[in-house]
């Protein structure tokens, strides 16, 4: 947990993108993404892909993350298996 | 007073509920179609609030005077617009270094800048906001956040009303029901929900859940300075989001035989990109005991990054408009100064040298 990583690094992060519900499943569900970007890129990503503008994106299926959240401290902090997973649904799943 | 269901607050807790920042809110020029134009409104903010909040507060001086439209209220220091999911207290603390009393702040009930800030509908967006960082804490905590989505429908409303209304009571009587115990305290008189060997065997399954995992949330904004200033009121103003840092990361508390973990322990934990030459062991990974070894020389590949070589000096650490002495007890900083939502907000300004400044 506590490794160095300083944030200029050019870490990247696995983010693995789940559906939840009745959303639609994506055709490419894992990505990349730089450690500094921030939570915002990926739900913006999702907006983009499923043309929708409300959605719903939690982490673990437990919580959603404050969009300025970075990546790399969401992976840090929630990671499993060197992938942050990210869910998510058109309505509230856990509410 | 024994047990986990008898909580006392500590003089601390009680100090911590019920600060306050006051604010003299002027409405932006833009907005003020009437001579001559409201003068400013007097509103005490409680530190642990939120921004959008005040909205009923201040909308009655300002409605007759607003141009036609839909009211999104946003909030600017000095030409900065104020996220508004950071506790009032909290961006006191960091955007005036020299505090000011009252805190001068410039409200827009119209022309959202949505490019700037996050999309906030009020108290609704706000609620979210901070169940969700309450979720966060309570998986930092515990693994997951059970406690939290298991809540029952009226706790949750009493909750979020006593964090609305600064009841710090209710608060204390709702939120010991999740059970989110972080560590043991020596220093605090009265220990909150510590539970004891007897409770830890009774059994639920949630009873392993009651044990003190040690993992603290915090929530870090660092801001860096490259001279040192005579005092923090002639040091540059934070004029851009860019500048500080918003570092979300938990802190394990290590106990070595005989030392307390302290406030400075604790930061040195918590930011070892700027304090490479900390001996916590097994924290530091690799590279930073390559560049420690290596004297003086950056050894580090220039496209990677620069991790520096010498610590960086501590200038300001500000948590709950308190500036505690570094060597404080951070078991007895998280015990009272957190958060409703469980998180540590700690205000963070370094000295640098040019290469590592923030941005």
């Amino acid at each position: 947990m506590s490794a160095a990583h300083s944030p200029t690094s050019l870490t990247k992060v696995v983010v693995h993108l789940r559906a939840t519900g009745d959303a639609p499943i994506l055709k490419q569900s894992k990505f990349k993404i730089a450690g500094t970007d921030k939570f915002a890129k990926v739900i913006d990503f999702l907006r983009r892909q499923l043309h929708r503008e409300t959605l719903f994106v939690y982490v673990n299926s437990a919580f959603s993350p404050n969009p300025d959240e970075l990546i790399i401290d969401l992976h840090t902090n929630f990671g499993f298996d060197g992938k942050l997973v990210v869910n998510y649904a058109c309505s509230m799943a856990w509410g | 007073m024994s047990g986990a269901s008898t909580v006392s607050a500590s003089e601390a807790h009680k100090l911590v509920w019920e600060g306050a920042i006051p604010l003299l809110i002027h409405l932006h020029d833009s907005e003020v179609t009437t001579l001559p134009p409201p003068p400013p409104a007097l509103v005490l903010a409680p530190r642990l609030g939120y921004l959008p909040l005040l909205i009923s507060q201040l909308k009655p001086y300002f409605s007759s005077t607003l141009p036609p439209g839909v009211d999104t209220l946003w909030f600017e220091y000095k030409g900065l617009p104020l996220k508004w999911y950071i506790p009032t207290g909290v961006l006191f603390d960091l955007l005036c270094a020299e505090p000011e009393r009252p805190w001068n702040l410039t409200v827009h009930f119209r022309g959202y800048p949505s490019n700037l800030l996050l999309p906030c509908e009020g108290e609704d967006s706000v609620k979210w906001s901070f169940i969700n960082s309450l979720k966060e804490a309570a998986y930092v905590i515990n693994g997951n956040c059970k406690n939290v989505m298991n809540m029952s429908q009226p706790d949750q409303v009493e909750l979020w009303r006593s964090v609305l209304n600064g009841n710090l009571e209710s608060y204390q009587r709702v939120s010991s029901k999740l059970k989110l115990v972080t560590l043991e305290d020596e220093y605090t008189e009265n220990i909150n929900a510590v539970p004891t060997a007897s409770q830890e065997n009774s059994g639920e399954g949630d009873a392993a859940a009651q044990v003190k995992s040690g993992r603290i949330p915090v929530r870090l904004y660092v801001w860096t300075l490259t001279e040192d200033f005579d005092d923090l009121e002639s040091a540059p103003q934070i004029d851009n989001w860019d500048k500080v840092s918003y570092i979300n990361r938990p802190v394990e508390i290590h106990k070595e035989d005989g030392k307390y973990f302290s406030l400075h322990d604790a930061i040195k934990t918590l930011l070892p990109e700027y304090f490479p030459a900390s001996s916590f062991g097994n924290l530091g990974d690799a590279s930073t005991n390559l560049s420690v070894a290596d004297e003086g020389e950056n050894t580090c590949d220039p496209d990677s990054s620069s991790l520096p070589l010498e610590n960086a000096e501590i200038k300001l650490v500000r948590i709950q408009g308190i500036e505690p002495c570094l060597e404080i007890p951070f078991s007895w900083v998280v015990n009272n100064l957190m958060n409703p939502e469980y998180f540590l907000h700690i205000c963070i300004c370094l000295k640098v040298s040019e290469a590592n400044a923030v941005q």
